[in-house]
């Protein structure tokens, strides 16, 4: 039954991670391990950091971020990361459900089924 | 590839990567791989001290873990069946519209002039929920499907010519008991009623078992 609980956190951090990514590129673009580093340092959100790499090629795959490489002050190029247009909608929907779906879960922690 | 700045830990740390990656697709196991390598060459300064490298290689997680993230995303609803599964590459087969008109087609489809029995053969051999055997019994058990059954039934020349018929006021009556060709061909003629549905019952129950077999695969494909 623990092992279970687990497993649905997991999934549930998974379904919300990618638009913890594409929140974090609302503001403009970031380069990966920067993207990384911010998303490792959010409390309980990601436990390695190595397993958000596939989740950026799965954005960039699917259309919703798109790459550049530039030059970095210090060491090899860096590949920075953008919203698309579908991205940014996919965003727009996704802090739509999820407020009305915290106010529920919210709701039903706290007090309880209202009659 | 290796960056000759990299430290000995975190190259072995690829190494192990690369070995966790083999099943991947050479694209993405090359683009994973890559981007782990960026990702390290940044963070570890050329001066690292063993301690810090280790930590950094601590906070990427182990090499399975993230091959295993890279791999198509488990059901949503059905979390625990995933972890140890080959990689699914291949789309599953699945007993779809392609395959139920097939096994229609092939029982009942030679009524229209032969034709629709021929379609449901072309969609035998090219659906990919049988395999060779089974695509081979539901051709040849039996070609034309019900219809040949039917043009064996009513074909005259089958039934008259090993009895004596003759004709009374212009129809054609037979007399005289069965023969053994006769008894023969009341056989062969309930087998080949029966056999069709035989054959299209058992192309069913092999469709239903690929599809079974492949439902633990994401079913991405709708082509079937």
């Amino acid at each position: 039954m623990v092992a279970r609980r687990e497993t649905s956190i997991s999934q549930l951090r998974r379904g919300v991670l990618e638009f913890c990514v594409l929140a974090l590129l609302r503001d403009g673009e970031r380069y990966g391990v920067e993207l990384v580093r911010t998303l490792g340092e959010a409390d309980g959100l990601v436990t390695t950091e190595g397993t958000l790499y596939p989740l950026l090629g799965r954005l960039r795959r699917e259309g919703l971020v798109e790459t550049t490489w530039r030059e970095s002050p210090s060491g090899p190029p860096r590949r920075y990361y953008r919203l698309t247009s579908e991205g940014d909608d996919a965003l727009r929907v996704f802090s739509r459900d999820w407020a009305r779906f915290r106010t529920s879960v919210d709701g039903l922690l706290e007090t309880g089924p209202t009659p | 590839m290796t960056s000759p700045t990299l430290h000995p830990l975190a190259a072995a740390y690829l190494a192990r990567l690369r070995a966790a990656a083999r099943d991947l697709p050479s694209t993405r196991r090359d683009e994973l791989v890559t981007e782990i390598e960026d990702h390290l060459v940044e963070v570890i300064p050329p001066d690292a001290t063993d301690a810090q490298v280790l930590t950094e290689l601590d906070r990427l997680g182990e090499p399975a873990e993230i091959v295993e993230a890279e791999r198509p995303e488990p059901e949503w609803v059905a979390p625990a069946a995933t972890p140890t599964q080959p990689a699914a590459i291949e789309p599953a087969p699945r007993r779809g519209a392609q395959e139920w008109v097939a096994i229609v087609l092939l029982l009942v489809g030679g009524f229209a002039w032969g034709v629709g029995w021929f379609l449901g053969a072309l969609m035998l051999w090219t659906s990919r929920a049988w395999k060779l055997r089974d695509k081979l019994i539901g051709t040849l058990i039996i070609p034309g499907g019900l219809a040949l059954t039917w043009l064996v039934l009513f074909a005259p020349w089958v039934i008259s010519t090993p009895r004596k018929c003759g004709s009374v006021d212009g129809h054609e009556t037979c007399t005289g008991g069965m023969s053994i060709n006769d008894t023969l061909f009341v056989v062969l003629l309930v087998a080949s009623f029966i056999a069709p549905f035989v054959t299209a019952t058992y192309l069913a129950i092999r469709a239903g078992r690929a599809e079974r077999a492949g439902r633990t695969a994401p079913a991405m494909s709708a082509a079937g």
